[in-house]
């Protein structure tokens, strides 16, 4: 599906597939932002590198999905889309999916942590799930 | 020198989820019946105006031209979609008065019901989304609208009935119009045995999906008066954006649900229209999801921030409610044309030959479009002279 990166894209992928979470930083602002792009969305300087962040997000909204709106995507239906806030990256929301955390949870602010099993997908994906399990 | 000018055509295809003809034929159908409905020949016209992205890679101006001999001395593209939509009298208003041209035609359609992907291979364009979301099943409209809807449940406490509300009235008024594309009544127990799509959307606050043209023709003011049909006075048609792409707008707002555009749109338009919003008997809105169109009334001005639910539910946005939204049904149950249905709903109603779903004593009308990040106010009235 994504075989055609954008150059400013591929090194997401690159270092999500190493297992790590690394998202464009601006030397000039010291911002995070999102999506990459070649000019910093906040000082417009062109500098831009990447940075890693812990992991640890909150829940800024979701949707469960039950319909199979394109069938190039083959996950099981139905499946959470998130989108979530990093602590250590305020301002950037990133799509993902959330996995282990019961639907019962769901709610907005729920402390996640980045999981990694599927970086190793191609293309490679960072999954979320509750920071919590259900046994503590 | 400032010269109004008024719509004076309109023309469309009968919406529908697949059509027997091609994108190409609807186009050149809709087009003649505007010329016709104007009492216009071809030869009148000459500038043509659409939106700058979608039709020039599915009916383009110089085939419409070809196909009626027009000879254009204008030319322009607008904005896109439904922003387009609102906008074209805004551009066909500086070409009249800047004496480029004299009569200038718009059209606009989709053949979105037919076409492979659909609406949701129209985001195929966005290159991040297709890095970053679709990899993760982000890859279609109501799932982008329900993380919008999900957040505004938890910022101002909205429940499902609100939204259920929007679907029932949208449908309502689409009983009264024979060219609606879903004209089966909708009730509560109907919204809710609705399937859930992305919760909180289900497909009753989703808009249709459909093929089909609309088109209008414009000229000066002056002469309006003079052709077949009562004209309809262009107050304003205003354009305004933010820098946003279609990649991040959905998600990297710092506040996601908001209608961008709108309020400058709003303010700007009003301005030069020279009225304020209780002057305006009814309202035409981008209502691609049901959430959408609460967030434009709160970003129009009608009500503060999280108060639309309150709106629909006690003002009432039927054809015989306080604020008469969507006469037609709207994108939810008339047609999804991405607004130009809304644009010839709302000369209809200035005509006052909206049928069924007339709005009584209707002087002033707003059609707002929505084209994420863009947005396009157009004030419309009765011709008062
Ligand atoms: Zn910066």
């Amino acid at each position: 599906m994504s075989d055609a990166l954008a150059p400013e894209f591929t090194a997401f992928n690159r270092w999500l597939a190493a297992g790590e979470l690394r998202l464009p930083w601006c030397d000039a602002c010291r911002r995070h932002h999102w999506y990459p792009m070649p000019r910093c969305p906040h000082c417009r300087a062109s500098d831009i590198g990447w940075r890693a962040v812990a992991g640890r997000a909150r829940l800024y909204s979701w949707t469960e999905v039950s319909h199979r709106f394109d069938p190039r995507y083959q996950g099981p239906l139905p499946y959470i889309v998130a989108l979530v806030e990093f602590d250590d990256a305020p301002g950037v929301r990133l799509v993902t999916n959330l996995v282990d955390t019961p639907r019962e949870w769901l709610a907005v602010h729920l402390p996640l942590v980045a999981d990694f099993r599927a970086a190793g997908e191609t293309p490679p994906r960072v999954l979320f799930r509750a920071a919590l399990t259900r046994s503590e | 020198m400032s010269t109004d000018i008024a719509i004076v055509g309109i023309g469309q295809t009968r919406p529908v989820r697949r059509a027997d003809r091609p994108l190409r034929t609807l186009a050149v159908e809709a087009v003649q019946a505007a010329l016709d409905d104007a009492g216009l020949d071809a030869s009148d016209i000459d500038g043509i105006i659409t939106d700058g992205v979608i039709m020039p890679h599915t009916v383009p101006r110089e085939f419409i031209a070809a196909q009626f001999g027009i000879e254009r001395g204008f030319d322009g593209g607008t904005s896109f979609g439904g922003a387009g939509n609102a906008c074209a009298p805004e551009l066909a208003q500086l070409a009249i008065r800047g004496g480029r041209a004299r009569t200038v035609l718009y059209y606009f359609g989709v053949d979105w019901g037919s076409r492979a992907g659909g609406p949701y291979g129209f985001h195929d364009m966005y290159p991040a989304k297709m890095a970053f979301e679709k990899p993760y099943g982000f890859n279609a409209q109501p799932t982008y609208f329900a993380l919008w809807a999900r957040r505004y449940m938890h910022e101002y406490g909205m429940t499902p009935d609100d939204l259920a509300a929007v679907a029932i009235a949208h449908r309502d008024n689409a009983l009264l119009n024979p060219l609606a594309q879903n004209r089966k009544p909708l009730t509560r127990e109907g919204y809710y045995d609705s399937r859930l799509v992305a919760e909180p959307m289900r497909v009753a606050d989703c808009c249709l999906i459909s093929d089909g043209v609309g088109a209008f023709i414009m000229t000066s003011l002056e002469r309006a008066r003079d052709l077949r049909q009562p004209p309809v006075k262009v107050l304003a048609s205003r354009f305004a954006s933010e820098p946003f792409t279609g990649d991040d707008i959905f998600t990297q707002q710092r506040e996601i649900v908001r209608v961008t555009g709108a309020h400058r749109a709003m303010e700007a338009a009003l301005a030069e229209a020279g009225i304020t919003r209780g002057d305006i008997d009814f309202a035409e809105l981008y209502d691609c999801f049901t959430i959408s169109l609460l967030v434009q009334l709160e970003d129009l001005g009608f009500c503060a921030r999280g108060e639309a639910p309150a709106l629909v539910r006690e003002r009432g946005i039927g054809v015989h409610g306080g604020l008469p939204v969507n006469t037609h049904g709207g994108l939810l149950a008339h047609s999804y044309l991405l607004g130009v249905e809304h644009v010839l709903e709302a000369v209809r109603q200035l005509r006052g030959q909206a049928g069924a779903a007339q709005v009584a004593s209707a002087e002033i009308g707003l059609v707002g479009g929505w084209s994420i990040p863009d947005y396009g106010v157009l004030l419309l009235g009765r011709d008062r002279r």
